[in-house]
């Protein structure tokens, strides 16, 4: 309940553009099956690489795929792979930072450590290394990712982590004999998992990136399921022809990407005090006024 | 100061002592067995015979750690092994490929430093004014446009539909102005955000106003006063941009057909070709902790009081 | 040549305009200095005292929209009014600033030199050369020791009384006829507190400079002010030649703040006399007396109308009817 009501505190401050979009996002993803007009791997030989028509809206692909529906599908083919690697990756991060935040120590020197490492080195390079040895597939993709993904996540629980067992009411409860358990799974864990939530999403359109990336390089999600990455490297040797299937599925990806880092810019910065904008100004200035000129004398 | 870079070329040394075992401990743990890809390689029948043979041959029966040392002892003298998918050492042409990559990350880490100086400065200079949004929009579009996505549009416009600058190729000046640009586009969002909100840091700090009571204009200020103070962080965002330009390296080779390192990073995972993979991957960390020690070092020249610390 | 006052500034108001709030740190408040002069204001924090000196010279900081009314003149000249760019031509010129917590007010990644030699250059065109020199003059003026190394140091290399000599050599490098310094004592070590002060006045003398001194210290105030200004949420509560107001305060919160100064004949582990109470906070401006809840003096009438500043005897003058006139005139 608690937790609920930090993460819808936090979404009230958050800039609409940037709701708007992740929550069309999310919409095209959840319901993709049921708003695709057609389906998306129908082939139509006779109809490849058709422009816009009241058939197809956005046209066809090389094959004849209607390419609104592609492009609706591979929303839900991003979400559910950007949040299979978020979770896993959420989950490692927090049960590592967790830990290291409650022991400190050498516990805590060792997986800082480890995190350090791994922020060193560019996700897509890890990724890619994992998906060399083991073999490329949707699994490995994921797993690949989450590989790469989870030292963000435990860099920042862990220091929620430290901040939240550096509380008072922590320090109370362990006085009067709370047992370790209480304290990490009752207070520090759900704790953690609000705040750190947030900064996750907020980091979703770099591994919704990452996913297309891979796909393009034909490394992550495999033909026929529609994905905007390998949508665009498919349709790239057409690109003099017809090049509204490469900038189609450019377009949406980029679109989801910003919306997710307009979030994130709002959370990292919000200390520096703003001029006021003209209305404001307006207003200050009403309210100045309206204290009168009671300064006559002195 | 010695005491510092001695400490720091130490640290580096154990960091790049870890990245080699890394390496050697992947493809070690990767599945298969060796010796019968490599006979299969060589066109040979493999019998158990034959397969011991070559096992023989590469010193897989050797303890684990002689093999290390072995492996190590190589790789430092530039030996990386023999690929298994061509048969042909590893470093046939990798000085080559390093030059390509070089190139691309160098001319690519040129354009985004002026390209992000002049968005932060615009910035920094009308703060929350149209420049200044301009050109936190352009950094906002820039961060979040995927790299493929940016070389497809940068060929679409350059060559395709103004046939400016070819689009594929490593020869002359011309082939290299699109995938430097490509490369050079998200970090110089990033970088042009470092310095916007570095700016407007070091104007709200309170030296800028005894610089403002000095009589100092908003230029001299921003100029003499904030830029000096924004070095050390700029510099090392940069760092970590030039690093994470290696994996931008990967997109962008093979889409304008550059025979890089990356190309090659990426032809070795496509064909699982570990050997390729895992020289690769050596070369690229041992390439993050140069830079990481470069940048350390050159931070240390840049800020006063980290200097003192060490000296 | 004594009579015309360097700066004078009579009833200014200053609202501050943020996207939080908007409040009236100063309102209505007149006092001048002449050339030679010290006046020394007083005030708890939060009275508007810095905020008076600085927003005229367009020392604000970012995120603030000043709104200035009244008068302030420098030399003859009208400040408000004045555009931003005239302004700028004046501060390090004609003014120089002083700032608190010398810690924070020197950058820290330029040598001392430089940030001296500046001034130079800018305000006396000096050449770099020329302008390292008069670096050097200064910085023997403030009383460094060692100074041709000191120029070439950063600031964190320096302690905080050190710092506090290279603000002060800053603000001397224009050669301004008026000084302004802000708290230049309290962020400093006790023991340095004296020698700062020392230089202050001693500079000022030398350099036949006005200045403007704004503190929260009585002490400071005893020994270097010729004039006071107390102020009070905002508005002066008395104002006068620094012998005649310490000896003989009048207002309630003037003969506070000097009665809070713990004296040598006090007991030892006698009680801290303070003033019972809490500042009120920077808003609106108040009806009447801000200082009515907390003075003992106190009638009904005191919240209604706000007290006008009147000439009591001399040059003093006090914001208080009860003491001008007696609790049952008010």
């Amino acid at each position: 309940m608690n937790m609920l009501k930090t993460i819808l505190a936090q979404i009230n401050k958050m800039p609409r553009a940037a709701l708007i979009t992740i929550g069309l996002f999310l919409a095209l993803g959840i319901f993709a099956p049921w708003i695709a007009p057609q389906d998306p791997s129908a082939q139509n030989l006779l109809d490849a690489g058709g422009g816009p028509s009241a058939a197809h809206w956005l046209g066809t692909d090389n094959l004849g795929r209607d390419t609104l529906s592609r492009l609706i599908i591979a929303a839900n083919t991003s979400l559910v792979s950007v949040g299979s690697v978020l979770i896993i990756a959420m989950t490692i991060g927090i049960l590592m930072g967790t830990i290291a935040g409650y022991h400190r120590g050498w516990v805590d020197d060792l997986l800082m450590r480890i995190v350090d490492v791994g922020l060193s080195i560019p996700s897509l390079i890890t990724a890619l290394a994992v998906i060399g040895i083991v073999g490329p597939g949707y699994w490995t993709m994921v797993m690949a990712l989450s590989l790469a993904w989870w030292p963000m996540s435990g860099r920042i629980s862990r220091g929620v982590a430290v901040s939240i067992m550096s509380k008072p009411h922590i320090e109370a409860l362990r006085v009067l004999g709370a047992s370790p358990w209480r304290i990490y799974f009752g207070h520090l864990l759900p704790g953690t998992i609000g705040q750190v939530m947030v900064y996750a999403t907020a980091d979703a359109g770099t591994a919704a990136l990452a996913v297309a990336t891979l796909s393009f390089l034909g490394l992550g999600i495999q033909p026929p399921t529609p994905e905007w990455g390998q949508m665009l490297v498919d349709a790239l040797p057409y690109l003099e022809s017809d090049p509204r299937q490469v900038l189609l599925p450019g377009f949406a990806l980029t679109a989801a990407v910003i919306g997710f880092n307009i979030l994130g810019e709002s959370i990292a910065l919000n200390r520096i005090p703003k001029p006021l904008t003209r209305r404001m100004l307006a207003l200050r200035r009403a309210e100045v006024a309206s204290w009168g000129k009671e300064n006559s004398n002195a | 100061m010695f005491h510092f870079i001695s400490k720091r070329l130490k640290h580096s040394l154990v960091l790049l002592f870890l990245a080699s075992l890394v390496c050697f401990t992947l493809v070690v743990s990767a599945p298969g067995n060796v010796a019968v890809l490599i006979a299969e390689l060589r066109g040979a029948v493999a019998t158990p015979g034959y397969v011991d043979q070559v096992a023989e041959e590469i010193g897989l029966h050797k303890p684990l750690l002689m093999r290390y040392v072995d492996w190590l002892g190589d790789a430092v003298q530039g030996d990386f092994g023999i690929s298994y998918r061509t048969g042909q050492a590893v470093n046939a042409d990798l000085s080559k490929r390093i030059l390509v990559t070089g190139m691309l990350i160098a001319g690519g880490g040129v354009i985004a430093t002026l390209i992000s100086l002049i968005l932060g400065f615009l910035g920094a200079f009308w703060p929350y004014r149209l420049p200044d949004r301009a050109s936190r929009g352009l950094a906002l579009i820039g961060a979040s446009t995927p790299t493929f996505f940016v070389g497809a549009l940068m060929i679409y416009a350059f060559s395709v539909s103004f046939r400016i600058f070819p689009s594929f190729g490593f020869e002359g000046p011309e082939s290299w102005v699109l995938p430097w640009l490509t490369v050079a586009v998200l970090p110089a969002a990033v970088l042009s955000r470092v310095v916007r909100v570095g700016l407007e840091d070091a104007m709200s700090s309170p030296f800028v106003l005894t610089a403002k009571s000095k009589g100092l204009g908003r230029t001299a200020i921003l100029l003499r006063e904030a830029l000096p103070n924004i070095t050390p962080i700029f510099i090392n965002a940069l760092g970590t941009q030039v690093g994470l330009m290696t994996a931008t390296a990967i997109i962008v080779e093979p889409l304008f057909a550059w025979q890089g390192l990356g190309d090659y990073f990426l032809a070795g995972v496509r064909f699982r070709d570990f050997m390729v993979v895992q020289a690769c991957l050596l070369l690229f960390l041992s390439f993050f902790i140069v830079v990481n020690l470069v940048v350390d070092l050159a931070v240390m020249l840049t800020d006063p009081r980290i200097r003192r610390q060490w000296s | 040549m004594r009579n015309e006052p360097l700066l004078s500034v009579s009833n200014l108001t200053v609202n501050l305009l943020t996207a939080k709030s908007a409040v009236r740190p100063v309102d209505g408040v007149s006092y001048s200095v002449r050339q030679g002069e010290c006046l020394a204001i007083v005030g708890e924090s939060g009275s508007g005292k810095t905020v008076m000196n600085f927003a005229p010279l367009g020392l604000m900081p970012t995120g603030v929209t000043t709104m200035l009314s009244g008068s302030v003149k420098l030399e003859g000249r009208e400040l408000i009014g004045l555009p931003e760019a005239e302004i700028q031509k004046l501060r390090g010129k004609s003014v120089g600033f002083i700032f608190q917590d010398p810690m924070s007010a020197l950058n820290p990644v330029r040598r001392i030199g430089r940030q001296i030699a500046e001034m130079a250059e800018l305000h006396l065109n000096m050449t770099p050369k020329a302008a390292e020199a008069r670096a050097l003059e200064l910085v023997k003026l403030v009383g460094i020791s060692d100074p041709a190394a000191r120029l070439r140091q950063y600031p964190h290399e320096l302690s905080g009384g050190l710092r506090q000599r290279v603000v002060i050599a800053i603000a001397l490098a224009g050669e301004p006829k008026l000084l302004i310094a802000d708290e230049p004592t309290t962020a400093l070590d006790v023991t340095v507190q004296a020698q700062i002060l020392r230089l202050l006045k001693d500079v000022q003398k030398r350099l036949n400079m006005a200045m403007v001194l704004i503190t929260h210290d009585m002490g400071v105030v005893a020994g270097a002010a010729d004039n006071i200004v107390v102020m009070y949420a905002a508005r002066a509560a008395e104002r006068g030649p620094v012998d005649t107001v310490l000896v003989n305060p009048r207002h309630p919160y003037t003969r506070g703040l000097i009665n809070a100064i713990p004296r040598r004949e006090d007991p030892v582990g006698a009680e801290f006399r303070g003033l019972p109470g809490l500042p009120p906070a920077l808003a609106a401006p108040f009806k009447g007396c801000a200082f009515t809840p907390r003075c003992d003096m106190a009638v009904p009438a005191c919240s209604l109308a706000r007290p006008p500043l009147e000439q009591v005897d001399g040059n003093v003058f006090v914001a208080c009817p009860v003491v001008n006139h007696g609790k049952v005139a008010a």
